[in-house]
């Protein structure tokens, strides 16, 4: 295998975490708070997706979709019910808040979800492409066979779709822009009029709809359980603080440099060191950090 | 502004007084015949105190760190591990896997202050001058790295299993398990208030204040001429000994150190039981540690009477522990008994 | 200035009170050596309910006690809760057939269950509230994460573990009762019920030089349990002229193990051996299929469950599982008594829990008291050597009760207990198809046993 199949590999990886930390890095920017139950939200979306997949008829976008709505509900109900009441309490306590609430998620989605795994039924075709030159070097080959799968695709077209759709909706439309407004600066977002409540409410949801997407994509790859979002969250974070926190464009690109890393640090690593793949994300994290402390796309370094 | 929080120099003295006095009638215990009873029922919670007061150099560290200066380290948890494999390392007899030198404890203890010093050097080095939720994801990071090292060099840590055979000198000298169990809680609890005491010391001095400064407007510290990245190196790296420091006991304690131990769970308990308490005020970070423990293990007790089956209960408990963190902060942002002005919280 | 000051006298004469009223309350119950031995009865051993009078007589009902408390930690949360259910479910079985049988000593046997998420902390925490407050006689749970880095601790409680769940290398010399049942001074207080990973991965790894197999790719989670089996794996298949091509290690729970199949599949090997737990192999055997590599699969005892072949395909159909702890003498009985229970999946652990519970019991029933020290010092007599074969709690009770030597013949194992406390099993080798898992052959306990040092498990 060669390079360039590990690249298909973390594209994939990197396309559902990039999902998932757009809607994490936009409450990051304009609610201002690290969401540490967000995980959970993608676990809720596994859920309602795999709900929606035995009990709804329609094939299985209509889960999808099911998982979405889903998601974007439960985002802005957990809100008003933990965090906009304490939206002017800081950082600190809604991180605190939103530990003990991923807390609290996690133990009632097992509670009620019950413990073993559950599968989401799919087929999935393979597609194979041999017929690429290999181009050696040294022990790497930069092209190479590969394979992709119906599901790789789906995944990676969903990210592209996700992207475009953000793109859309921060640039064209009024509430877009009042969001990117209030990520730049809240107060003078409100001295123009800006309803803040009201934007908050649509990241919420927005949010709520990303993490029910990604959540329901992972379980359609892996499987659905309690701890199906939790054990992402520390990617999804690193994607977002990576890209530079805030920025939704910074993310997807932290997400696949995220993505690109544990692909190839587990193929390329010495033999007794392929566990180390996720600390590898870690170590590219600290030194673009180091390197570039506003992230990839981060512009200012604002004091916090 | 609290004019008694702000200056409580008698505070300090008398938990010296009293950490001497813990040592001392804990040496009594484990050096002479005389031992202690304790009633069986009580063995949990005494087991639980033990770890409360080693979790309690963790937080007092940690309180240095964010509640006076400012610095949001969310990988404390990491200065805790090297600590305790350092130690674990340098002084475990015969390990089933990992590396075991056989040195003397009181070797091991110190090279497990210095290794958690150094690291804690390290990071703050490269990431000091990084804004706050920078360096704390940067410490998570450290964290997350160090953990999948331990796990994943067998040869050097041993793996999951970790390192076994560490001595434990407080075992070593007492053979009665209650008296035991009094000594190791006294001893390390009068190391606790000992340090205690040297923490408010360092708060009630100038230099506390010139840290309170950093963390209320870093810019104007800076422009009355104090060089706030040393104070923040400082600060920072005196919290990473202190948690080096917890994490030699800790192994001395157990007498074995695996990655299970130091997970990412150990920081978040830290980090409740600060904020709980109030951040920048050492007894009640204390105070604020001791609830989320005490809350954890008292809600064990409600399986008796609860009328549902186990595999429930253990769901509803964490559920149970979850909610109370959201209403105490919902109602108390600022921790119990935490200044809210003092922490620049709205309520 | 003047308020601090006032408040400073207040808090220090509040300290002082508190401090008296701390001291007063400590010297309650300090004592110089020797000097309150009865006090010592009194407090240190309330949990054992009365059976100083219980115990000498050997009977069954009069003068014992009324309630006999078994510890069982369990995994309710956390990374192996998934496995729980079946365990949980084994060892209630169990308890409720032994209290249909009239009880260990007439008594009624409790099972206390409580949370450790796999945590050593929590279970240590969990242990001394099941011990000490729980007043449990036995615990019958933890695992090897837990038991490993808790070894001395464990040691100092003086209270049997006897636990389904552990496969550890690590307690392949460690545990048991030393072959000397009555001195426990060289005991450690730790026995599973659960074949050892160097035992039955010794049955999987001469099966596969049999089949001709001779070289091995091999990817394992890295965690203790994924880990200690491969090595299991390969200290028997490299000492029989068995090499290893490549060996990939991985993180559980990641969303695709695309990359490190890729690095897998890249070596030159016959077969390839996957240890991994159940989800995460799911997704890595899967992987395996959409990118068509072929080859042997070989899978570690825990996947020969049908969600997997369900999940995975047809490309699957022909991978082998060489699974201990369903071939003890008596499956059946416990299969049937099980499934009265309830619907929850059986696991490789599932049969161990039950097992751990009747021995357990049993040894209480020879013992005629339900100390902990009385229970490690029939362990042994009641699962090793000659005697009347049982199958059952009730079983052994009346024969017991007939002046008779018993042998417990287990569900998983015929749990011969070593000298380590460890168990020996057949292995049997089974096969995917279509509708499951199908019994292809068996390697017998004996033969296992020879791969396997004297004395050194």
């Amino acid at each position: 295998m060669g390079l360039l199949q590990e690249l298909i590999f973390g594209l994939v990886t990197g396309s559902y975490i990039a999902i998932a930390a757009i809607g994490f890095t936009l409450i990051y920017g304009i609610v201002n708070m690290i969401n540490f139950a967000y995980g959970e939200y993608l676990t809720l979306g596994a859920f309602i997706g795999f709900l929606a997949a035995n009990a709804l008829p329609g094939p299985l976008p209509v889960a999808v979709i099911a998982a979405m709505i889903g998601g974007g509900i439960t985002s802005i109900i957990l809100a008003r019910g933990f965090f906009t009441p304490i939206n002017q309490t800081g950082p600190v306590p809604m991180l605190l808040t939103s530990i003990g609430l991923g807390i609290a998620l996690r133990n009632a989605i097992r509670l009620v979800g019950g413990r073993s795994a559950r599968y989401i039924e799919t087929e999935t075709s393979t597609f194979r492409f041999d017929a690429i030159p290999e181009i050696p070097v040294g022990s790497v080959d930069l092209l190479g066979g590969f394979f992709i799968t119906s599901e790789h695709i789906i995944v990676i077209a969903s990210a592209v779709i996700v992207f475009a759709a953000v793109h859309l909706l921060l640039t064209r439309t009024d509430v877009g822009i009042a969001m990117r407004a209030m990520g730049d600066d809240e107060s003078l977002a409100r001295v123009r009029g800006i309803d803040t409540q009201l934007i908050r409410d649509s990241v919420w949801v927005l949010a709520g709809v990303l993490a029910g997407l990604a959540g329901v994509l992972m379980a359609i790859q892996t499987n659905v359980s309690a701890d199906t979002g939790y054990s992402h969250i520390l990617q999804i974070l690193s994607a977002a603080i990576l890209g530079g926190a805030g920025s939704p464009y910074g993310a997807i690109i932290g997400a696949y440099v995220i993505g690109l890393v544990l692909a190839v640090s587990t193929a390329f690593l010495p033999s007794s060191m392929t566990g180390l793949s996720s600390a590898m994300a870690f170590v590219i994290l600290i030194a673009v950090l180091l390197v570039k402390p506003s992230g990839i796309a981060g512009s200012e370094v604002r004091e916090a | 502004m609290n004019v008694r929080d702000r200056l409580p120099s008698g505070h300090g003295d008398r938990a010296l007084i009293a950490g001497v006095v813990c040592i001392l009638v804990g040496a009594l215990f484990a050096l002479t015949p005389l031992r202690v009873q304790l009633p069986s029922a009580f063995y949990v919670f005494v087991e639980v105190g033990i770890l409360f007061v080693i979790y309690g150099m963790l937080v007092l560290g940690l309180d240095l760190q964010y509640g006076h200066t400012g610095l949001v380290n969310f990988g404390h948890v990491v200065f805790f591990a090297v600590g305790a494999y350092a130690t674990a390392m340098l002084s475990a007899q015969d390990s089933f896997a990992g590396i075991a030198l056989a040195y003397p404890w009181p070797l091991g203890l110190v090279a497990g202050v210095i290794a958690a010093a150094i690291l804690g050097a390290a990071v703050s080095l490269t990431s000091i001058r990084l804004r706050g939720d920078f360096l704390a994801i940067v410490t998570l990071a450290t964290a997350e790295i160090f953990h999948s090292l331990f796990v994943n060099f067998e040869d050097i840590f041993g793996g999951n299993v970790g390192i076994l055979g560490v001595p434990r000198p407080i075992a070593a000298v007492v053979s009665d398990g209650d008296t035991r169990l009094a000594a190791t809680l006294l001893v390390l609890g009068g190391i606790t208030l000992l340090t205690l005491a040297a923490v408010t010391r360092l708060t009630d001095a100038p230099y506390g204040r010139v840290l309170r400064a950093i963390r209320a407007d870093e810019l104007v510290t800076r422009s009355v001429g104090k060089s706030t990245i040393t104070y923040k190196t400082q600060s920072f790296v005196y919290g990473a000994a202190l948690a080096g420091l917890a994490g030699g006991l800790f192994a001395l304690y157990n007498g074995a150190v695996a990655p299970g131990f130091f997970t990412i769970q150990v920081t978040v308990t830290v980090w409740i039981g600060m904020l709980l308490g109030g951040a920048a005020n050492h007894r009640a970070v204390l105070a604020g540690l001791a609830i989320i423990m005490g809350l954890r293990l008292i809600s064990r007790f409600a399986l008796d009477v609860t009328p549902v089956s186990s595999d429930v209960f253990a769901s509803m408990r964490l559920i149970v522990v979850g909610l109370i963190l959201v209403a105490v902060i919902r109602y108390r942002p600022a921790g119990i008994w935490g200044d809210p002005q003092e922490l620049g919280v709205d309520q | 200035m003047s308020s601090d000051i006032t408040e400073r006298v207040n808090r220090r004469s509040f300290l002082t009170v508190t401090g008296g009223a701390g001291i007063a309350g400590l010297s309650g119950c300090v004592g110089f050596g020797g000097g309150e031995e009865s006090g010592d009865g009194e407090d240190g051993s309330d949990g054992e309910s009365g059976d100083d009078d219980g115990g000498s007589d050997g009977g069954s009902s009069n003068g014992g006690p009324d309630t006999i408390v078994f510890g069982q930690p369990g995994a309710l949360s956390g990374s192996f809760d998934f496995l729980q259910p079946g365990v949980s479910q084994a060892a209630d079985a169990a308890v409720n057939h032994i209290n249909e049988a009239g009880g260990p000593l007439g008594a009624e046997l409790e099972l206390v269950r409580r949370d450790t998420g796999v945590d050593p902390q929590e279970a240590r925490t969990v242990t001394t509230q099941m011990i000490e407050n729980d007043d449990a006689a036995a615990i019958v749970g933890l695992f090897s994460s837990e038991i490993n880095p808790l070894w001395d601790y464990l040691q100092e409680l003086q209270t049997p573990v006897v636990t389904p769940w552990p496969g550890s290398t690590f307690l392949d010399t460690r545990g048991g009762d030393k072959g000397t049942p009555d001195d426990v001074s060289d005991d450690e207080w730790v026995w599973r019920t659960v074949v050892g990973d160097t035992v039955h991965t010794a049955g999987s790894a001469v099966y596969a030089l049999e089949e001709e197999f001779e070289t091995l790719g091999i990817i394992n989670g890295n965690t203790e349990g994924e880990r200690s089996y491969v090595d299991g794996f390969l200290s028997v298949y490299e000492e029989n002229g068995g090499s290893v091509a490549e060996r990939v290690e991985v993180e559980l729970g990641s969303s695709s193990y695309q990359s490190a199949l890729s690095r897998l599949f890249d070596a030159d090997f016959d077969a390839f051996l996957v240890s991994m737990p159940q989800e995460s192999a799911i997704t890595a055997l899967s992987d395996w299929s959409d990118g068509g590599y072929g080859r042997q699969p070989i899978l570690s005892d825990t996947l020969a469950q049908q969600a997997v072949i369900d999940q995975v395909g047809s490309d699957l159909h022909g991978a082998w599982v060489a699974s201990p702890g369903r071939s003890g003498p008596s499956y059946d009985t416990f299969e049937g008594i099980y499934t009265e229970e309830g619907d929850a999946e059986i696991n490789g652990w599932t049969p161990p829990s039950w097992d751990a519970v009747q021995v357990t019991a049993l040894a209480i029933e020879r013992a005629g008291e339900a100390t902990p020290e009385a229970i490690q010092q029939n362990l042994g007599p009641v699962s090793r050597g000659e005697g009347t074969a049982v199958s059952t709690f009730a079983e052994g009770k009346e024969a017991l009760a007939n002046g008779e030597e018993i042998t417990y013949e287990g569900a998983a194992t015929p749990v011969d207990f070593t000298e380590h406390g460890n168990v020996f099993g057949s292995v049997t080798i089974s096969t995917a198809e279509e509708g499951g898992f199908v019994e292809t052959t068996e390697v017998t306990a004996e033969d296992v046993r020879e791969y396997v040092a004297e004395g050194e498990y």
